[in-house]
């Protein structure tokens, strides 16, 4: 299958073609990523989806042990997908799909991210997840810089990845959620 | 005050004996005899419950602790849930002295609690438990125990590190014929086991998606959702469904095979080891928001004794189940189960669950003299495996799904959908309980949670 028949499969109306290109596309690998992103974006929901499980198929491939070059090449492709003028849906999956295979090249665009508030928990997710000191600068430095309301979360991956943090507590057993409903009999 | 801090006193007396109690045998709980008359627990040795995720296995939990409070034994205290409808209902069901929450961590603040049941989805499984184990409460957690290699390492150290009693729902354990099941083996009657083949009927095709929308207004989807990565609400996705989605429920190898590899850890005398390598196939679903695998093909190799346990989920995978007499159990669900392939024979179970079932010549195999006897639950569905967790409350003994084995069946489950997943065989190293050789592999043991809804 060549990254055109991908394209044109995934695009098609034709479901059973769809699912099984989408399956196939591993070792399309990093050239596949550019033509798939606007896919992934689709107001069909089933081309949407396909395409993304492709971008996904392809970054699972290219993870693969002794594969260092197609996964750098993959992230090279990532990278530009978190960008500003990306949908929300795409920034998001690719930041995920980064955070399996990216080294430090993703690090700034991922902690730019960390400004935005309905993409920063996955930039965070990311940067936890991807090893190396550029990352956990990364983390520091937006930890010093956040809003206190999100310290905690910064708190949390640095904590993660092995750091103290002491003058943050964590809120995560303070309860928050109240409930309308009235307890039987009372 | 920090979070360990927040224990009720006697609790904390209570658990100052605990720690030494649990090698010298001293019970968690103050024996009716001692508090009440002979006979009949005074309300100091009633176990106070709460019951979080009340939906059919939640509610499951919820009545059988309700009939024990009325045999004077439980206390249920609260009942929860992040959908209103179903914490109606399961305050219906618990009864007017019950207080009702939809956000769990009220209960844990609460002192007078000593147990929580959680059957909420499965992506909320480690984080409560955990939770619950650092504000000093006795867990009984459904299964799977845990959706990474990492939340299983969490919540085996937190039942360790505050002491307290857990049991994961993997009730299969405690079945009558489990244990009819478990002594044919283990006394030898098909010689060696070299084989355990497990057999399932596929995962569903969602073969009807939907676009996401807006949560129910019952429905607190935040909450919910807790510790996975935000995404909008679909209704493909939520109560029941949620098995079906690998990053939450994780498809029929990780909703029965907690099943049938708990039993087969359980028989094979493996808890607390685990397989040298992994390695699966399957189809995924080719719509839809289902993700996980539909057919599978999984081999799991054990080292040191060497043994093999493979996974076959497909259309009439195994044998159909053996008719019984009317007289007899009938066997209802002869979808899934394992064969064992021992050097004299081999031995046919079908479910794994609250329904265990075994061929007639393992029924009506006469144990020969000296034979060594094993754990019996000794009751059909949850009731025997409750009362092995309340048993281990009272006495500080360890259970027979304790953490740490329900987090070994729960490995072999992950690892197999990760297998799965990456499209490549897994080399394990239990002993450091770590992915060798395989970087995003070894990315993928964690997942990042949502904040505030970590670990």
């Amino acid at each position: 299958m060549t990254i055109d028949e991908l394209i044109a499969k995934i695009s098609g109306s034709d479901e059973t073609a769809r699912g099984e290109a989408w399956q196939n596309a591993g070792p399309l690998g990093a050239a596949a990523i550019k033509p798939l992103a606007p896919l992934m974006d689709h107001k069909d929901t089933e081309i949407r989806r396909a395409a993304t499980r492709a971008a996904w198929k392809i970054v699972r491939h290219a993870g693969r042990p002794d594969a260092r070059r197609e996964a750098r090449a993959v992230t090279d492709e990532l990278i530009p997908l978190l960008g500003d003028g990306q949908p929300w849906a795409v920034r998001r999956e690719a930041a995920w799909m980064l955070s399996e295979i990216a080294g430090s090249r993703a690090v700034e665009p991922l902690a730019k991210l960390l400004n935005d508030k309905d993409l920063r928990e996955h930039a965070r997710a990311a940067l936890q997840r991807i090893p190396g000191r550029r990352s956990l600068a990364a983390l520091k430095a937006a930890f010093e810089a956040a809003p206190e309301d999100y310290k905690p979360a910064l708190a949390e991956s640095l904590r993660i990845r092995g750091q103290k943090v002491e003058n943050v507590k964590s809120v995560k057993l303070v309860p928050v959620k109240s409930t309308a409903v009235k307890q039987v009999g009372r | 005050m920090n979070q360990h801090d927040q224990r009720i006193p006697r609790r904390t007396v209570l658990k100052t004996v605990g720690a030494a109690g649990l090698a010298a045998g001293f019970p968690y709980i103050v024996p009716s005899s001692v508090l009440a008359r002979a006979g009949r627990p005074g309300a100091n040795d009633r176990i106070t419950t709460a019951h979080v995720g009340l939906g059919g296995m939640g509610n499951a939990h919820l009545s059988q602790m309700v009939r024990r409070m009325k045999e004077g034994t439980i206390n249920v205290a609260a009942v929860c849930d992040a959908d209103e409808n179903r914490l109606r209902k399961g305050s219906e069901n618990a009864g007017p002295q019950a207080d009702v929450y939809r956000d769990y961590r009220y209960i844990l603040e609460r002192k007078d609690i000593d147990a929580v049941f959680f059957a909420t989805p499965d992506h909320w499984h480690a984080v409560q438990m955990v939770h619950a184990a650092q504000c000093g409460k006795h867990v009984y957690v459904e299964k799977p125990a845990c959706c990474t290699i990492e939340e299983g390492k969490a919540m085996v150290a937190a039942a360790r590190d505050n002491k307290i009693v857990t049991q994961v729902g993997s009730q299969g354990r405690s079945q009558p014929e489990a244990y009819l099941a478990h002594r044919y083996l283990v006394n030898g009657a098909i010689g060696k086991v070299t084989h355990v083949e497990c057999f399932h009927y596929p995962s569903p095709v969602d073969n009807e998606p939907v676009p996401d929308s807006d949560p129910p207004p019952e429905l607190d989807w935040d909450l919910w959702l807790g510790p996975l990565p935000w995404r909008p609400y679909n209704k493909r996705y939520c109560h029941g469904t949620f098995r079906w989605i690998l990053e939450s429920g994780g498809g029929q190898i990780r909703d029965r095979g907690a099943h049938v590899f708990s039993c087969a850890m359980w028989w094979m005398g493996a808890d607390g080891t685990g397989p040298v390598t992994v390695e699966a196939t399957g189809t995924s679903p080719s719509k839809g928001l289902w993700d996980s695998a539909v057919n599978m093909e999984v081999k799991f190799t054990f080292k040191n004794p060497d043994w093999i346990m493979t996974w076959t989920q497909a259309p009439n995978a195994g044998p159909r189940g053996e008719k019984r007499g009317p007289d007899e159990d009938p066997i209802v669900r002869d979808g899934y189960g394992a064969i064992y392939h021992g050097t004299k024979g081999t031995m046919t179970h079908w479910g794994g669950d609250g329904g265990t079932w075994v061929e007639r010549k393992v029924r009506e195999w006469e144990p020969p003299a000296g034979f060594k006897d094993v754990y019996n639950g000794g009751h059909r569905g949850e009731a025997g495996h409750h009362q092995n967790f309340l048993d281990g409350i009272k006495t500080g003994k360890k259970t027979v799904m304790n953490i740490e084995a329900a987090v070994g069946v729960a490995n072999l489950c992950v690892l197999a959908n990760l297998s799965f997943i990456l499209g490549r065989k897994l080399q394990w190293d239990q002993a450091k309980q770590e992915i060798v050789g395989d970087e995003q592999a070894r990315r993928m043991m964690s997942r990042p949670q949502r904040a505030p809804y970590h670990l």
